[in-house]
């Protein structure tokens, strides 16, 4: 684990054990987690792994059936009024009022979490400052489009400075320049030792800007690192080629399979782009013997490269679900 | 004051707040309120207000006998507006938030009423106005009229109440929206509201008899007819209020709390 997994003294988030069940359905079994103070974990997971589930749990929005969660040192279960006095939460539909404009849902979210009227304007015209909103806090919030709302939306959970943020998949839902401004906003509060627990769908994201990413699979944590070390457990590299002719790629594959003595299925093709890639068990070697076979049949090669696998490698590796395809 | 008692004052007047602060911005909420009642008192004074009805309790006319009723099934009609309003919230992200945050529970129902009385005093006011065009005096002067605004606002609020409750058991917004008007149809009309106790079906007259419906709207007529004030259905409509404002009160307040 990193330094800034590590420090810190106490995690801002615990988690034991945590079972919940909606009738039939398992939707956590058995989930531990541990989030550092002043770090960005992201909790990584197909749909239907149980992420929302537990994002709600943390936020006391739903109780769980067994373990414990402590959220900055404070019990879910018994002081669920200690942890929301602590908490920001930005949860996957917006929790704003559309009728009012965002400069009254920023004040009236911020009075209710106890400010006092001064501070609650003041602060509201901080944030909007922040976040790029002062055109847009006196308008109603029904007119705003996905990306300011967002932003309200994550303005409003800041009313208080919180000492964890918890957002459910933030960005899904928008489109990528209001996604990049989104994720400058986190990257300031990161940058200010906010300490976030956010899900997302999007691999990169993860990749990107977390200091811990967690995989949630079927109500289990399956893996939980680096960005870096859950690629690297996937196992080997990847060997990749690219050929001069992409119409030559099934030959090519062929080819390879039979010098090298692998089965078909582990050379993974790209005909559109003309690559072939496979796990590099023995490194340059593995490489080297590629081309060579290739040379050997007459296959041009225009370019080679080992590299890690990418995240989406290692989480469809990790939660089997690339087992089928 | 508790710390508690504090923050539950406070968030509540936060939440009617926001209720308020909603109708200000789109002002044409309100022409449902205001001006339906308005509409439906104009409409069934001049169609029935003239018959002549020999076996009136007090003998008074017909149209004395009706607005009163009027009143009262008009706040029982509005009513069940509190239960789908606070079903809207429940069901989005704004629930989450207030769920999330450290306020007072109790606050988003109390909010929600004290906002909705504001709606069912200016409705009364406005009907007992436009009741006066159509030749309705209260006897009883200013006090008389206080006396109506307070008692039909108590009792909009008690039937508001029940509305919320039921609207949380029912959870799904459409169910609701057609679940709820039913019985306050119901009670408007089971009741003396448009017809003495006696004329009704024999089977209803338990039931109405009962109904706080009438109870409110007996008393309303005795303030109307300028005599003392009848004790009785002023007792009974107390008693339903502190009922119905306490046991689906507290029950609608735990169920929107309750965490999943």
């Amino acid at each position: 684990m990193s330094e800034r997994i590590s420090s810190g003294g106490s995690p801002a988030i615990q988690a034991v054990g945590v079972v919940k069940t909606f009738r039939e359905v398992t939707a956590l079994d058995g989930v531990d987690l541990t989030v550092g103070s002043g770090t960005l974990a992201a909790l990584l997971g197909p749909n239907g792994a149980g992420k929302t589930t537990l994002v709600r749990i943390i936020a006391t929005l739903t109780r769980p059936d067994a373990g414990r969660i402590r959220v900055l040192g404070y019990d879910v279960a018994t002081e669920p009024a200690l942890v929301r006095a602590r908490i920001g939460l930005t949860g996957q539909y917006a929790g704003l009022d559309e009728e009012l404009g965002g400069q009254d849902n920023l004040v009236l979210i911020g009075r209710l979490a106890g400010l006092r009227r001064r501070q609650a304007y003041q602060r509201a015209a901080e944030l909007a400052e922040t976040f790029g909103l002062t055109d847009a806090v006196d308008r109603a919030v029904r007119s705003y489009s996905g990306g300011i709302r967002r932003r309200l939306d994550l303005a409003a959970s800041l009313m208080t400075r919180p000492g964890l943020l918890v957002l459910d998949e933030p960005t899904t839902g928008l489109d990528p320049a209001s996604r990049q401004q989104l994720w400058a906003a986190l990257a300031g509060l990161r940058a200010e030792g906010t300490t976030m627990l956010l899900t997302t769908q999007y691999l990169e994201e993860a990749d990107r800007f977390a200091d811990a990413v967690h995989v949630l699979d079927r109500g289990r944590i399956v893996a939980s690192g680096t960005a870096a070390q859950l690629k690297a457990c996937v196992g080997s590299r990847v060997a990749e080629i690219r050929l001069d002719d992409p119409a030559v790629v099934p030959a090519a594959a062929r080819t390879l399979a039979r010098r090298l003595s692998l089965p078909l299925a582990e050379i993974r093709t790209d005909a559109g782009a003309g690559q072939l890639s496979l796990a590099a068990r023995h490194g340059t070697a593995t490489l080297l013997a590629m081309a060579t076979a290739l040379q050997a049949d007459g296959i041009g090669v225009s370019d080679l490269s080992l590299r890690l696998p990418s995240l989406d490698e290692a989480f469809l590796a990790l939660t089997g679900a690339g087992t089928a395809a | 004051m508790t710390a508690a008692s504090r923050r539950l004052a406070r968030d509540t007047v936060l939440m009617a707040g926001r209720q308020l602060r909603v109708l200000r911005l789109n002002p044409g909420r309100l022409i449902y309120p205001l001006v339906q009642p308005l509409v439906l008192l104009v409409l069934f004074v001049s169609v029935l207000g003239d018959l002549t009805i020999s076996r009136l309790p007090g003998g008074g006319s017909y149209r004395e006998f009706l607005i009163p009723g009027i009143i009262i099934q008009n706040a029982a009609l509005t009513a069940p507006t509190t239960g789908l309003s606070l079903l809207r919230d429940t069901g989005s992200g704004l629930a989450d938030r207030f769920r999330s945050l450290p306020m007072s529970r109790a606050a988003v129902l109390l909010g929600r009423l004290a906002s909705d009385a504001v709606i069912f005093a200016v409705q009364t006011v406005l009907l007992l106005g436009a009741a006066r065009l159509l030749g309705f005096r209260v006897g009883t002067g200013l006090a008389g009229l206080a006396g109506v605004v307070v008692v039909t606002v108590v009792f909009g609020l008690s039937i508001a109440t029940t509305s919320a409750w039921l609207a949380l058991l029912v959870k799904d917004a459409e169910t609701a929206e057609r679940v709820l008007f039913f019985p306050a149809i119901a009670i408007a009309f089971v009741s003396s509201a448009f017809a003495p106790v006696g004329e009704l079906a024999g089977w209803m007259q338990p039931i109405a008899r009962a109904n706080p419906v009438t109870a409110a709207t007996g008393f309303l007529r005795s303030l109307a007819s300028g005599g003392t004030p009848a004790v009785a259905p002023l007792l009974e409509i107390a008693c339903w209020a502190t009922v119905l404002l306490l046991v689906p009160g507290i029950l609608a307040v735990r169920r929107w709390g309750a965490p999943s």
